[in-house]
Parts: structure tokens; C-alpha cells; sequence
């Protein structure tokens, strides 16, 4: 009996405490649901017009300025909470012309005119990857390892 | 569910440009012609010509700017020889939902097929999600539906995932210094493989992991990631970058990657089937640095180092490159260099006296006006040691396009290259791009 008091409490004070946090989340604000100025062509850094204080919670925005770094290991920004950010300057589609679960081109096939963009596997990749495979397995990993992707398995058996 | 991706394809194809005149609309869309001749030593020889339609809509601003579709999904047709899979056509939905913005918090909610990157988790999911910040600092995010299926494995009925999957991350902020994330995702019971090579190294897709964001000072950021996999009860994968900017125009970095092979791979029956032999127990671990210069607003150099160490060999990889931008970006080029020195064993077939060491030279330049474009790309790989008797594989790829209108281009590529597969290689491809937006502002990318 006391037990089951105990927990009638808990899940009380747990339905308490959940009604205060989505009541106090009105009070949190939004980020922009688009850039609110059309912004140039190429890499941007952000503190180039936003002053580098970062406001509440948010990250300052040099770290989100577009370095060569920043976009060798963007995944470390999109996938911590960043998303929201990410999408107020860059549709969806610009993620999925490299990340995608199964593909007919190559990312740096479907965009030949494009080549200062970092794009994946340019030139006879079909000959490298015999070897970038037994170097760094893991780096396939990330993109190919639960995609089963046709091009893989057709040779992969 | 082929036939049924590509009626959706085609109707929502259908659908884009009406959409585009009741809300704020993206439409991507390229339009791909291919042909090609494959004339290999040994085999009929065939001429391809396959037709490609890659099209991304985005129609933003319903229900009082809160709901907004988003759409992506490519479907092909052979004009002639089926080109790649003994189908004359295919294609595929990379992601189509719909998504609600609440009025605060960045709570959103989507359902649909979408993509869910969470800390360590990267999945593709038909289902719903929802994410939101929390008072004090803290954020919730959390997903579930059906797992996405995608081709069978040889030899089985299956692609080794489970039909269920669900999973999230919460995470909690110190102002504009610390991010804390635990995530984790739980699949439903994987399929047994019929193929006794699997016994022990394939199994559930179950992780649980924490990721870092810190910046102690505005010149100093450490980010990362560690999972671990509950049902080999190790530890999959732990990344970790260090950023410094010294300078404002100085980016320096440092990273350290330790991969389990088996813990890593054990939800993959692709790559669970590449473990060698019985030594599961193999690892893989880097390390290596990057420094970029920003020289001035036109021209930017980097140089990058990296060593690799798995229980068959060492590797490093080590090079740097330049970087040019005019001022209205109309001009960009490029070059760069790289060599990968490897022991024997990461040779495409490993001897003593064998070698998987390479040069990389690249070299790019592309302008871009309001009425044409034009792209060159050269890339070179020189083989230390032949393979299949030829010391190198190169490619020269030429674009150039025109714009009908801002939104609307056509553009062609031709390629000629030689590489150890092809004793000549020659491609062309003709391209219509479409790229509209009805939205003022913002960027369209």
C-alpha cells in the first residue's frame, strides 16, 4: 500500500513538474524559420553580420561559421540539436545531394559543374575504394553500412 | 512497393507546380540524360541511355506559416539496355513528410519519411518525430515508425533489418559553453540470416551513446561522440575533433577516432559479412590534424595529416591544397595534392612486396555568369605499385551550361579518363536544372 503511494506521488509530482516545464516553454523562442536575408553565394561565416554573443542557450555563432573545418565534420553539428539552425539557410534537398539511402549518380557526377563543392568519391573511385576500404572501414561505415546499397552488394557477396 | 514509390513519385511530381502558387515553394529539379557505351574484352557490347529525374519540393508557409510538405526522390527509365539492375525502371523516395513548426520552444513535429540525426544516431524512418527545448537548458527529441528496407543481402531474403525502430535524445545546455547529449535506438529484432558466416557477428541494431560540444574560450571547441552497443556489450565508435582559432583567419584541428570492428558493424549484415575470418575483435583507430589560412578574402591554403593503425597494417595520408574565390564568387578554382602511404596489406591484393600507396593530384576551376558556366575538374591517382598493370587512374571531367533564366539551365558534361578497369573512358551526360522559389528571402540551399 505504501508503495503504491509512493508512486501515485512520483508520477504526480513527475505530472506537476512536466505541466510547469510546457508551461514555462512559451516563454522559450524560436529561431527563424528562414534566414531573414538572402545571403551570398558560396561558404558564409555568420559573424561576418552577427555579433558573436550567443543568446540563452544557443551556441555563439563563430562556431557555426562555414571554415573548411566546419565542413569536414559538419555531422558534428547537425546531428547535436542543430538542425533548426541548419535549416533556417539550407533546404533538405541540399543535405540529400550527398546523403541519401540509395542513389543513381554519384553527388559529384550529378553536379560536374559544381567542383569546389566537397563532394564524395570524384574520379575512378571504383579502383580506390579497393583500398580506402581496407584503410578506414569505418568511414564507409558512416554512410553505406545499413543502406545495403545495390552498387555494394552487387560485387559484396 | 517499387510500383507504389513511383506513382508517388510521379504524383507528387504532378503536384509541385500547382503547390507552388498557394504557399512559399522550392522546386528542385534536374533532369539527367545519359549515354554510354560499355565495350569491355569479353563481354557483348551494350549501349546505355538512361533518363534521370531528381526532384526536391519544399512548400513552406501553411496553416498560418506552421506546416510545411517537404519531398525528395529520384526515378529512372532506360531508353535502351537496362542500365543497372535488370530493371528498365526505378526509383526511390529519400524523404517525404510533413512538418509542424509550435509557436516556441523550436518544437517541431514530422511525420512522413524522414532522416533522424541525433547524437550518435543516423537513421532513415517511415514514422513520426518530434522535438522540443526544455526550460533550464535542457531539449527532447524522440522518433519511432518503420524501419526503411532497402536491398537484400546476396544469398538471403532479407536486408538484415528489423521493421521497427524508435529511439531519441535528450540533451542539456550551459549557456553558450556546454552541450551534453544522450541518445540511443532501440530496432526490432533483426532477421535471422540463413548463411552460418554471420554466427556472431550480426545481430540486433541497439546503441546507446553520449556526445560533447565544449568551448571553454571562443578560440577552443572539443566536440564528440562515444556509442556502445548493448548487444556485444562493447564500445562501437568514439570520435573526437578539437577546433582551435588562434587567429581569426587561422583554423587548426585535431582528431582521434577508435572504431570496434564488430561492435561498429554487428547491425550491418553488409559489413558484418567483410569482417575477416574469425578476428572479431579488430580495431581501428586515427589520429591526424588540419590547418587552414584564410590569406585573404580570394584565397585560402590547408594542409592535413592523418595516420591510421588497424591489425593489419598502418597507414598515413597526408597533403594540402589551395583554394580560390574571386569576389562575386564567379571564378572559383582549386588544387591540391595528397599522398596515402600504406603498408602491404592495404594493397587491392596484399603481398610482400605489394603496396597500396598513392598520389592524389586535383586541380578545378569553374566560372559562373548570369548567362553561362563552365566547370573543369582534373583529378589524377598514381599508383606506387601498377594495379592490374596500369600505374595510374585519371579523369578529365568539362561542364558548361547556359541559363535560360535564373532558374532555369541546361548543361552538359563530357569525360574522358583511363584507369585499371577502362583502357579509355568516355562519358557524356546532358542536364536540364530547375530551380524555383517563390519565398522572398532566405537562402534557396
Amino acid at each position: 500500500m505504501r508503495r503504491s503511494q509512493t508512486v501515485t506521488a512520483l508520477l504526480l509530482a513527475g505530472l506537476v513538474f512536466a505541466l510547469a516545464a510546457c508551461a514555462q516553454l512559451k516563454a522559450l523562442p524560436n529561431l527563424p524559420a528562414s534566414h531573414p536575408e538572402e545571403l551570398a553565394t558560396g561558404p558564409v561565416s555568420c559573424t561576418e553580420c552577427h555579433e558573436d554573443q550567443q543568446k540563452g542557450t544557443m551556441k555563439p555563432f563563430s562556431a557555426f561559421n562555414h571554415s573548411r573545418a566546419f565542413i569536414a565534420n559538419h555531422r558534428f553539428y547537425a546531428s547535436s540539436g542543430n538542425d533548426v539552425l541548419c535549416a533556417s539557410c539550407h533546404k533538405v534537398s541540399f543535405c540529400a545531394d550527398c546523403h541519401t539511402n540509395q542513389t543513381e549518380l554519384k553527388p559529384s557526377l550529378k553536379n560536374a559543374f559544381r567542383p569546389d563543392r566537397m563532394m564524395p568519391h570524384r574520379g575512378d573511385y571504383l579502383t580506390i575504394h579497393k583500398i580506402e576500404g581496407k584503410v578506414d572501414p569505418a568511414s564507409c561505415f558512416r554512410c553505406h553500412g545499413r543502406a545495403n546499397n545495390e552498387r555494394c552488394v552487387t560485387c559484396h557477396r | 512497393m517499387k510500383k507504389v514509390l513511383t506513382r508517388l513519385f510521379t504524383t507528387v511530381s504532378l503536384l509541385a507546380f500547382p503547390a507552388a502558387a498557394v504557399a512559399e515553394t522550392t522546386v528542385d529539379s534536374t533532369t539527367v540524360f545519359r549515354l554510354f557505351q560499355d565495350s569491355r574484352a569479353g563481354y557483348d557490347t551494350k549501349e546505355f541511355a538512361p533518363a534521370l529525374q531528381f526532384l526536391g519540393l519544399d512548400v513552406n508557409g501553411l496553416h498560418g506559416g506552421d506546416l510545411s510538405l517537404h519531398f525528395y526522390g529520384w526515378g529512372r527509365v532506360d531508353l535502351a539496355e537496362k542500365s543497372y539492375n535488370n530493371q528498365q525502371a526505378d526509383g526511390n523516395l529519400t524523404y517525404g513528410y510533413a512538418q509542424y513548426r509550435f509557436k516556441a520552444a523550436n518544437a517541431q513535429a514530422r511525420a512522413g519519411r524522414f532522416f533522424v540525426h541525433e547524437g550518435i544516431v543516423n537513421e532513415q524512418v517511415d514514422g513520426v518525430s518530434a522535438r522540443t527545448d526544455l526550460p533550464y537548458g535542457f531539449g527532447l527529441s524522440t522518433f519511432g515508425g518503420a524501419t526503411v528496407h532497402t536491398t537484400d543481402i546476396p544469398g538471403e531474403s532479407t536486408d538484415g533489418k528489423g521493421d521497427a525502430v524508435f529511439g531519441g535524445r535528450v540533451n542539456y545546455r550551459y549557456g553558450g559553453l556546454l552541450e551534453l547529449g544522450l541518445a540511443g535506438v532501440y530496432e526490432t529484432k533483426a532477421p535471422t540470416l540463413t548463411s552460418t558466416a554471420y554466427a556472431g557477428r550480426f545481430g540486433d541494431h541497439r546503441l546507446v551513446g553520449g556526445d560533447i560540444w565544449l568551448s571553454p574560450h571562443r578560440m577552443v571547441q572539443l566536440m564528440g561522440r562515444t556509442s556502445y552497443n548493448t548487444e556485444t556489450s562493447g564500445i562501437a565508435e568514439q570520435s573526437y575533433l578539437l577546433q582551435l582559432t588562434p587567429l581569426k583567419d587561422l583554423v587548426v584541428t585535431g582528431e582521434f577516432n577508435d572504431y570496434h570492428d564488430r561492435d561498429l558493424f554487428y547491425s550491418s549484415a553488409f559489413f558484418a559479412g567483410l569482417l575477416n575470418g574469425n578476428n572479431l575483435n579488430q580495431d581501428s583507430r586515427s589520429y591526424g590534424g588540419t590547418a587552414t589560412y584564410t590569406v585573404n578574402s580570394q584565397v585560402e591554403v590547408g594542409g592535413d595529416f592523418k595516420h591510421y593503425t588497424r591489425d593489419i597494417g598502418k597507414a598515413d595520408r597526408f597533403g594540402g591544397e589551395v583554394r580560390y574565390a574571386n569576389a562575386k564568387n564567379a571564378v572559383r578554382a582549386g588544387a591540391g595534392y595528397h599522398y596515402l602511404r600504406t603498408s602491404p596489406d592495404f594493397a587491392i591484393i596484399p603481398s610482400s612486396d605489394a603496396s597500396g600507396s598513392f598520389h592524389e593530384v586535383r586541380g578545378y576551376a569553374m566560372r559562373d555568369t548570369k548567362s553561362y558556366f563552365t566547370a573543369l575538374d582534373l583529378i589524377g591517382y598514381f599508383f606506387k605499385k601498377d594495379v592490374k598493370g596500369r600505374d595510374a587512374a585519371w579523369e578529365a571531367t568539362g561542364s558548361v551550361g547556359y541559363h535560360f533564366t535564373p532558374a532555369l539551365a541546361i548543361s552538359g558534361d563530357v569525360s574522358y579518363g583511363s584507369n585499371p578497369q577502362y583502357t579509355d573512358e568516355f562519358k557524356g551526360l546532358l542536364r536540364l536544372t530547375y530551380t524555383m522559389k517563390t519565398a522572398a528571402k532566405g537562402d534557396t540551399k
